[in-house]
């Protein structure tokens, strides 16, 4: 018998990818940083980015992070709401009105990001 | 030996009208009592009225936990003098209802109590010979567990509670996982199956309320924390 019969099962999963992308958005944040600021060399500036970005490697990069960012943060934010909002409509509501910004910035991103080119 | 005064959120179900209120009482309180002392003083010579509850006065049954200047405590388990404050504001456990005056109704937390079969499960008939035996090792995994006195502090001090009463709450996933760790326990999946919902484990948010508001020191939080690495290592198998 689950504690309450009427309600969604788990909650499992959600927990330990939101665990995952914690991690994995802090190992890119990391390499990110040591490689616009430590090992870059020369002046930080458009030039240097564009040719970093515009490298398959880095477009995956970038890529999956802006995806996992928004899982990561969605999901923190609908557990957020659950809390705070008791209203189911307006949870929903409020929740949907975010998500939709979000996916058209995930869209957004991620054509900017496959269509990216420099140089050559 | 100092002069306290004592505000108590009063509350009588009977005098809707009037709802919740604070009265003020004030006594000598000697060096030595405890708030349940003082609680005893005001029924017993300033005003009967006054309800609360009260059994062993030695903080074992766990019925005078009470919210005592903010923070959740057993009275029989606080020393006024040693609060250093002349006045001592005492709430009933905020998020229960409220029956009356400090007595609150425990049926949420006696609900998630009874959801995660707070009992031994076993499949293999019991030896003949002599009790199930447990060596001292696993005897010593049960320490900071088994002594939950169902007193209602933990959950009553938990936002996630507070923010959704059909919480199961701290208190009943450290029963589960009382038995959950417990080496004479066959059946760990009746205990963590009930557990496994949204508003079962998975609505702690880890913020710790539940571990300083403890009268006996126990950690809720790392026992959820266990019990949710036994539920994922379930789920990958």
């Amino acid at each position: 018998m689950k504690y309450k019969e009427t309600t969604r099962s788990g909650g499992a999963l959600p927990w330990l990818f939101q665990r995952i992308s914690g991690v994995y958005l802090a190992i890119v944040l990391f390499v990110h940083v040591v490689n616009l600021h430590i090992l870059i060399d020369g002046e930080i500036g458009y030039a240097a980015i564009a040719e970093r970005v515009a490298t398959p490697l880095w477009k995956t990069i970038n890529i999956s992070f802006l995806i996992v960012a928004l899982f990561h943060g969605l999901y923190g934010l609908w557990i957020v709401l659950e809390d705070y909002i008791h209203i189911g409509w307006l949870r929903v509501l409020i929740y949907g009105v975010i998500a939709t910004i979000a996916l058209v910035f995930a869209i957004f991103g991620t054509l900017t990001m496959i269509t990216f080119q420099y140089g050559g | 030996m100092a002069m306290i005064t004592f505000k108590i959120n009063r509350y009588n179900p009977d005098d809707e009208k009037r709802g919740h209120f604070v009265q003020e009482y004030q006594i000598d309180v000697p060096k030595g009592y405890t708030l349940l002392d003082c609680l005893n003083d005001i029924k017993w010579k300033l005003d009967g009225t006054l309800t609360y509850r009260r059994s062993c006065r030695s903080g074992i049954c766990g019925s005078c936990a009470m919210t005592i200047n903010g923070v959740n405590n057993l009275a029989c388990e606080t020393q006024v003098l040693g609060l250093n404050c002349s006045t001592v504001t005492v709430e009933p456990l905020r998020g229960y209802p409220v029956v009356k005056d400090l007595a609150v109704s425990l049926d949420p937390i006696v609900r998630g109590l009874l959801a995660v079969k707070p009992y031994l499960m076993t499949k293999t008939p019991p030896p003949t010979d002599q009790e199930r035996l447990q060596s001292p090792e696993e005897r010593e995994k049960l320490d900071g567990l088994y002594e939950c006195i169902l007193c209602g502090s933990c959950t009553s001090s938990c936002p996630s509670f507070w923010a959704d009463k059909e919480y199961i709450g701290p208190h009943a996933l450290l029963k589960a996982y009382r038995f959950v760790a417990d080496s004479r326990d066959e059946c760990p999946g009746e205990h963590l199956e009930p557990i496994d919902d949204k508003h079962g484990l998975w609505r702690c948010h880890t913020i710790f309320n539940c571990v300083e508001a403890c009268p006996k020191d126990l950690n809720p939080t790392k026992a959820i924390a266990e019990l949710k690495k036994e539920l994922i290592r379930g789920k990958l198998g």
